[in-house]
């Protein structure tokens, strides 16, 4: 028992990776990075993997698919003594009471429509959904636009954000490279970052060709993988960003019946045009939650109890500005594999833009950022509120040169922390909204510390 | 075709006024990349012309970029003034040379595409550093036409001649309050009128608040959020009523018919004092990201000059085309030759035997579009 609570006990630290080897000395590959953790699928689990990477300080987590033999394919993991299972799909709930007794943690990463966020227990809240993320290309080669105007980006951050805001657990996204693609490795790091400046993890996966380049050796492979060890590094070795809480003056109430799990809806719109925002999933509605907010979103009022309407009601008898969606603007739950909006869904997407955007403006409501069209931010700040952290993760090919950020309060200090290079410290200056720091370039990831 | 068809289309026929337009000399220069000594270079050029401080001492200059299209899309993901904008490092090098040769006021101006906001927000989300810009000269300002921006009332220029589509322009008072209009361009094609040098980047002073898809019915709009496609381009509505109307609703609405006009009209309306092209990084195949077969190429060259037409037909000529080139030929495949109409409002000519090229030949500097 205890030592089921001291596995437990680890999970928040784990940085996971799905590894297709079952070489234990495949498991070198790993010191050069913070991975510590390692989803096995059953072809390659052993004895002998297992022990070696427990050697190492590093967890196995045997990877079981929804099927007939899912609970003895379960039972065959924990014989082979790996430290856990990882449920990659949507499982039959009664799998939970036939592996109680094992003791073991079980990692569910299901499809985003059956994730459990209620579940306390549970050591990790994951989901195997999740989108490949990039500057969206039409067939043409141009880019997407989104209806603010700016590229589209295919992101997981504003699903990832309300998970966060719903639940203290650590959250993972286990989605895999599209097949059949080659994948530059800067694509694998705006994957990572994607999730990171969410406050949660990508499970590394890498594609086969990597994967089979990497193994045998190559040294281009090597090298890439070496970038993708130095990125994960450079979040790791931040842990303390992953307890900061949002920081806006726009909050968006919103729920898994309005959208929240889906990629592309209302969170990633508004992420999109930079305007930082803190998602308030229903159940959390509370006067604390909105207490520095001065403009909220609810995107479906009828989803709400009384309790909750009064908590709205209370905060415009405070000052506070509300926009209230219309019943037209409710958002399907996530269907199977689908979880970005419909066509019709975009339709109603650029009504509420419009909306927001009327509510909105140009006002500073945390920080305004300018020359970011192809990067996505998330704007945190810490505990004690006395360090304020901008995440930036640069989607595009190209690395970005002359960021300037506007943030609202008076900074002192600014330190811009990269993978590559030591923090450096930025001038900053006066401007009319606050505080203002210019940034030469970010190539993929990079994030701002303002004190 | 109606009777004012029929003068504009007699006003681009090839026995054109070319030998009694108005000339003046352009200067060609070489400059690889924008880590050159831009102020350098420019100093020469306008030396070559005559001296920039006869042109600017003691007064307002007011420059037009180019900075077309939301900064939001980027050809392949290079910085936008390596691309198709005007790169900010030509618009400081360009201030501090302003100031030098005694220039009163620097005044940068653009209708920021899609939006009513301070140029200099726009100009941040460009990726220029707007900070060193107010550092380049003394007394620099920024105004986004694309609405009533500063001033209190639009300002209403008349076509000389009456004008081809329009009769005359509602304006940002920026276009009128200025003693030097400056045209700071990219040598580019365009979609619609085959290139784009120092007239065509002055379509752009019409503001969006009136010509813009989303102009009022009878007032401007003072946050317009779109293009003047439907406006100008196509034709398919009026501007806003406080402006006046189309002469003929009923010519035609051929985007390679109107846009030219609109553009010589414009050239004709707001002269353009110094027009100076930047051709050190472009892009060919059309005039942004959202123009399918853009290439994104290096001619190395800058040209200047007082005449915005011979300035233009010199900057033509370098992209490997004929200035004079008739409507069906490269790089006027599906228009009318903006440049001679142009020439026919009598702004200047576009023959290259009557222009004086200084610096480098246009054999020296040609690079084929």
């Amino acid at each position: 028992m205890l030592f089921a609570l001291l596995l437990m006990a680890a999970a928040p630290d784990w940085v996971p990776a799905r590894w297709n080897s079952s070489d234990p000395k495949s498991l070198d590959l790993l010191a050069q990075t913070p991975i510590n953790c390692i989803l096995l699928e059953s072809t390659d689990w052993s004895e002998s993997i297992a022990k070696a990477a427990a050697g190492r300080g590093i967890a196995t987590l045997g990877v079981v698919h929804p099927g007939a033999g899912a609970v003895d394919l379960s039972r065959k993991a924990i014989a082979l003594k790996m430290t856990g299972i990882a449920l990659d799909g949507d499982f039959d709930p009664k799998i939970r009471e036939a592996l109680a007794d094992s003791k073991i943690p079980v990692i569910e990463l299901p499809s985003r429509a059956k994730m459990r966020l209620d579940d306390r227990s549970a050591p990790v809240i994951g989901t195997n959904q999740g989108l490949w993320p990039g500057v969206q290309v039409e067939e043409n080669g141009a880019t997407k636009a989104a209806p603010s105007g700016a590229p589209w980006i295919d992101t997981n951050t504003g699903f990832l954000r309300f998970v966060r805001a719903y639940t203290s657990s650590p959250v993972w996204i286990a989605n895999k490279p599209p097949p059949g693609m080659v994948i530059p490795v800067q694509r694998y790091v705006q994957a990572i970052g994607d999730a990171a400046i969410a406050g949660a993890r990508w499970v590394i996966a890498l594609d086969d060709d990597f994967n089979r380049r990497l193994l045998a050796g190559e040294p281009r492979a090597a090298a890439d993988w070496k970038k993708i060890g130095a990125n994960l590094k450079f979040y790791e070795s931040h842990r303390e960003w992953r307890a900061y809480r949002p920081h806006s003056d726009l909050a968006l109430v919103e729920d898994t019946g309005s959208g929240a799990l889906l990629s592309g809806g209302v969170l990633d719109m508004i992420a999109v045009k930079h305007t930082p925002v803190k998602p308030v999933p229903n159940p959390k509605l509370s006067a604390e939650s909105m207490k520095d907010a001065k403009l909220a979103v609810d995107v479906d009022p009828s989803s709400l109890t009384p309790a909750q309407k009064e908590v709205l009601r209370d905060f415009t008898r405070g000052g506070g500005t509300l926009l209230s969606g219309p019943p037209n603007w409710k958002f399907p739950t996530p269907q199977n594999s689908e979880i970005t909006l419909g066509k019709d869904d975009f339709t109603k997407l650029d009504e509420i833009w419009k909306e927001v955007n009327g509510l909105t403006g140009r006002r500073n409501l945390g920080a305004r950022l300018f020359n970011v069209s192809s990067m996505l931010s998330n704007l945190l700040e810490s505990p004690d509120g006395k360090q304020m952290i901008l995440h930036l993760v640069n989607y595009s090919d190209y690395p970005v040169e002359s960021i300037t950020a506007h943030v609202l309060g008076t900074f002192q200090h600014a330190r811009l922390y990269t993978p590559e290079s030591e923090p450096r410290d930025l001038q900053v200056y006066k401007v009319e909204e606050g505080t203002g720091i210019d940034i030469e370039k970010i190539n993929i990831v990079a994030t701002l510390v303002l004190e | 075709m109606t009777r004012r068809e029929l003068l504009a289309a007699l006003a681009t026929a090839p026995l054109l006024r070319a030998k009694e337009a108005p000339t003046a000399p352009v200067s060609i220069a070489r400059s690889r990349t924008y880590d050159d000594d831009l102020g350098g270079t420019l100093s020469t050029m306008f030396d070559q012309l005559g001296g920039l401080g006869r042109l600017v001492k003691n007064k307002t200059v007011t420059i037009k970029v180019n900075l077309t299209g939301s900064p939001g899309l980027r050809f392949e993901g290079k910085p936008l003034g390596l691309t198709h904008y005007t790169h900010p490092k030509m618009a400081a090098a360009m201030a501090y040379l302003l100031e030098r040769s005694g220039a009163r006021r620097v005044r940068f101006v653009e209708s920021c595409w899609a939006s009513g906001g301070p140029m200099e927000e726009y100009l941040l989300d460009s990726g220029w550093n707007v900070r060193m810009l107010f550092g380049a000269a003394k007394a620099v300002e920024f105004e986004n036409t694309n609405a009533l921006g500063n001033g209190k009332q639009y300002v209403r220029l008349k076509v000389p001649g009456g004008g081809t589509i329009y009769p005359a322009f509602d304006l940002n008072h920026a276009y009128h309050d200025t003693d030097v209009f400056m045209s700071m361009a990219k040598l580019k094609n365009h979609a619609t009128c085959g290139v784009t040098l120092s007239m065509k980047n002055c379509f752009g002073i019409t503001p969006a608040s009136i010509y813009g898809d989303d102009a009022g019915e009878q007032e401007p709009n003072e946050n317009p959020t779109k293009g003047r496609g439907e406006v100008c381009h196509f034709g398919k509505r009026q501007p806003a009523k406080s402006a006046l109307p189309e002469i003929d609703p009923n010519s035609s609405r051929q985007p390679g018919y109107r846009m030219p006009r609109i553009v010589a009209d414009l050239a004709a309306t707001r002269p353009i004092d110094i027009a100076l092209i930047d051709g050190i990084e472009t892009v060919t195949g059309g005039e942004g990201p959202w123009i399918r077969g853009l290439k994104h190429v290096k001619p190395g060259v800058i040209i200047a000059g007082t005449n915005a037409v011979t300035t233009d037909a010199v900057a033509t000529a370098v992209m490997g085309y004929d200035p004079r080139a008739d409507h069906g030929t490269a790089p006027f495949v599906d228009c009318d030759n903006t440049l001679r109409l142009a020439e026919a409002h009598g702004i200047g000519t576009t023959d290259l035997k009557n222009i004086d090229i200084r610096g480098l030949s246009i054999q020296e500097a040609t690079f084929r579009f």
